[in-house]
């Protein structure tokens, strides 16, 4: 397929620009397998921050985590014709990411490789970025209580707050966590992160 | 709001902190969600990157992985001289770039060997094109700078299914 081609071919209304969420990422998803560059596009726009969110929540620091995000979206071109539900391509996008972190942590000799169970347990500082840009002490706090999370926690925070967003409509579902709904891990890991800043908060 | 709304100084005396309420859990996703993008936003030019990486005219590509440590210098483009080295499944390509007159030199060195084509695309400019020798070895004089992706068009005996090996977008 040759989708330089097929430029020309995308109309200016795409059947996709309404939808919003999962059915948006699905016709994307069809879209693109028929060689429609825009749509390809699309969910690269739409989809990329969650793809960021889960390799950060990794732990990794920024390059690591960008070459992540890049071989991510080149194994959804080689598999854009055999994922076999595109309403859950988020799922498939989160899956991916988070079997290519086990990889580069696994193979790289940059992080030091860790059994898994060990990893949950450990907060992971590093790589997050510096506080300096944040605008005020309750940021500054918040931001540095949340660094200090075991990996799983931080993972779930992002994923609870993408998945909170208009665009990422259905994809709580897909994920298993209804909008509204608070699982046990969620609240534990919310509880922590109020300790962390309670503690945070008496030393300074 | 201030950090003491939320206290252990609300649970009862005597008794252990208690898990967060509804509403202490949304008000603190909600500071999170204003955060996230702050504290930690997607590179600017990375949806750029990737858009450019995607745009092949084969979607059926191999993803090669970086393997070195040097991997940080090649693709965060420093000045000097630097060595990216990536791989995938029976494949290994070494790539050291070199200032050039109008962008850079790659000296490449495929493992193993053969008369591979390798094709180094830029954003903006036509790509440039070898072919390795026996012993896996290929130069390009003159790359120009810019988002930059190799691909390697392996050589496979008549009768195989073609392959193509593509790296991520590196900044040069």
């Amino acid at each position: 397929m040759r989708m330089s081609d097929s430029r020309k071919l995308v109309s200016d209304d795409p059947p996709w620009r309404e939808l919003a969420g999962h059915a948006r990422h699905a016709a994307c998803l069809i879209a693109a397998r028929s060689g429609d560059r825009a749509a390809l596009d699309a969910l690269v726009t739409d989809l990329t921050p969650l793809v960021w969110h889960v390799a950060r929540g990794h732990g990794f620091e920024q390059t690591i985590a960008e070459d992540v995000v890049q071989t991510v979206w080149l194994t959804l071109l080689r598999n854009l014709h055999s994922v076999t539900e595109p309403r859950a391509l988020a799922q498939w996008l989160i899956t991916t990411t988070r079997r290519e972190a086990q990889r580069v942590r696994g193979t790289g000799s940059r992080i030091a490789p860790l059994p898994d169970d060990l990893l949950a347990q450990f907060p992971s500082e590093e790589g997050l970025p510096e506080l300096e840009m944040l605008r005020n002490d309750r940021d500054r706090q918040l931001w540095s209580a949340f660094r200090r999370l075991s990996e799983k926690c931080q993972e779930l925070l992002r994923l609870t707050v993408l998945a909170g967003r208009v665009e990422y409509g259905g994809v709580a579902e897909a994920l298993g966590m209804p909008r509204g709904g608070i699982g046990p891990t969620r609240g534990r890991c919310l509880t922590k992160l109020r300790d962390l800043i309670t503690t945070e908060g008496g030393l300074s | 709001m201030s950090p003491n709304d939320r206290q252990p100084g609300n649970v009862p005396a005597g008794r252990e902190p208690a898990e967060l309420g509804v509403a202490d859990q949304n008000a603190l996703i909600a500071e999170l969600d204003a955060l996230l993008d702050i504290a930690d936003p997607v590179p600017l030019d990375l949806m750029d990157r990737v858009r450019f990486a995607l745009d092949l005219e084969n979607l059926d590509v191999e993803v090669a992985r970086w393997e070195s440590m040097d991997h940080l210098a090649g693709v965060r483009g420093s000045s000097g001289p630097s060595t990216i080295t990536f791989t995938v499944e029976d494949l290994t390509v070494m790539v050291s770039l070199a200032p050039a007159t109008l962008g850079h030199r790659f000296d490449g060195w495929l493992v193993p060997g053969g008369p591979h084509q390798i094709e180094v695309r830029v954003d903006g400019h036509a790509s440039s094109t070898t072919t390795a020798d026996q012993g896996g070895r290929f130069v390009l004089a003159d790359v120009p700078p810019g988002f930059t992706q190799i691909l390697v068009h392996l050589a496979v005996p008549n009768g195989q299914r073609p392959r193509t090996v593509v790296t991520p977008t590196i900044l040069r």
